[in-house]
């Protein structure tokens, strides 16, 4: 399957995520009590097949943390949000939250942080574009067992492209910071691409 | 005479958006930049009413337009359209001088409400 994003589309797309972006780093930011830095997102296309090699060249070799979670829109639309956090950061995500040491393990928190982001973002995506979405229940892999490899490559297998958004909220005061990654299949992309062609027409 | 208006914002759709939420029959002339830097070169070499300006953005943001055009005082009526919504943003973009902030995505409607607020209309 051949896709590209015209330039127009791409803008587009862009400032969607921008916005949906902004709502979830104020929700995070209202969470924490504290001010989270946003920069410009950087989206792409990319093979989903090159995704565990994007993976180990970004992370390189640093333990990680992935939550995983599947979205369902109306008219074709869904994918699958990957939420990367470098797993060094977990005492700072730990304090962030203001937990103690021993209470509430890490996957706990995790999770918190990751349905705060993930639902904060996508419900605002799906808002900005008249849909709706509903989700699978997240799932957490650690790199430091081999399900993380297993994963990407299970989620390189079932996705043929993932348009790739590389959105980094990093937080004030805490050298925490996480990305998102979104994996959409072909078709999807294409019933997104109409989307946008849509509200380009508007304008 | 027409109120120059000047629209900043990376996002070409953002841009658009501003455009067509100016009220209907507002007797302006509409210049659009691209980023914090093009709009400072712009403001220092044109007159300019009312600026629509986006946060983040490359080269000089938005937060970068507001201190320079408060030394320099380029333009009195800076109105801040942002997807970054954030409580701590919005003060120190008052405090910067913005006379207001639109959460992205702007409408006709919030437009509308802001410039009648402030007399602009």
């Amino acid at each position: 399957m051949n896709i590209t994003l015209s330039e127009d589309q791409r803008d587009c797309l862009q400032e969607l995520i921008n916005v949906a972006m902004g709502q979830a780093s104020d929700k995070l930011a209202r969470y924490l009590e504290t001010f989270v830095h946003l920069d410009v997102p950087y989206i792409e296309l990319v093979g989903s097949d090159t995704l565990p090699l994007l993976f180990a060249q970004k992370y390189n070799g640093s333990s990680v943390s992935v939550v995983s979670q599947g979205f369902y829109g109306n008219d074709g639309i869904r994918g699958e949000s990957l939420l990367v956090y470098r797993r060094d950061n977990a005492k700072e995500v730990a304090s962030l939250l203001g937990y103690e040491p021993e209470e509430a393990n890490e996957n706990e928190q995790l999770a918190d942080i990751s349905s705060i982001l993930t639902t904060t973002f996508l419900n605002g995506l799906a808002e900005l574009i008249s849909n709706q979405m509903s989700y699978s229940a997240p799932r957490l892999i650690s790199s430091l067992n081999t399900s993380l490899d297993s994963h990407l490559e299970q989620l390189s297998f079932n996705w043929e492209l993932a348009l790739k958004v590389d959105i980094s909220y990093q937080v004030t005061d805490y050298s925490f910071n996480c990305d998102m990654i979104l994996l959409i299949p072909g078709e999807a992309i294409q019933n997104i691409q109409s989307v946008l062609d849509r509200i380009l027409e508007e304008y | 005479m027409s109120i120059p208006v000047l629209i900043c914002d990376d996002s070409a759709l953002a841009r658009k958006q501003v455009k067509k939420s100016l009220p209907q029959g507002w007797d302006i002339d509409v210049s659009m930049v691209t980023n914090g830097r093009e709009a400072i070169d712009y403001l220092r070499a044109n007159r300019v009413g009312i600026m629509f300006l986006d946060l983040t953005m490359p080269e000089i943001d938005g937060i970068g337009v507001l201190e320079i055009n408060k030394a320099e005082k380029l333009v009195d009526f800076v109105v801040v359209v942002s997807a970054d919504i954030q409580p701590d943003m919005k003060k120190k973009v008052e405090s910067l001088g913005a006379l207001a902030f639109i959460n992205k995505p702007v409408s006709t409607d919030k437009l509308n409400n802001i410039l009648k607020d402030y007399g602009l209309l």
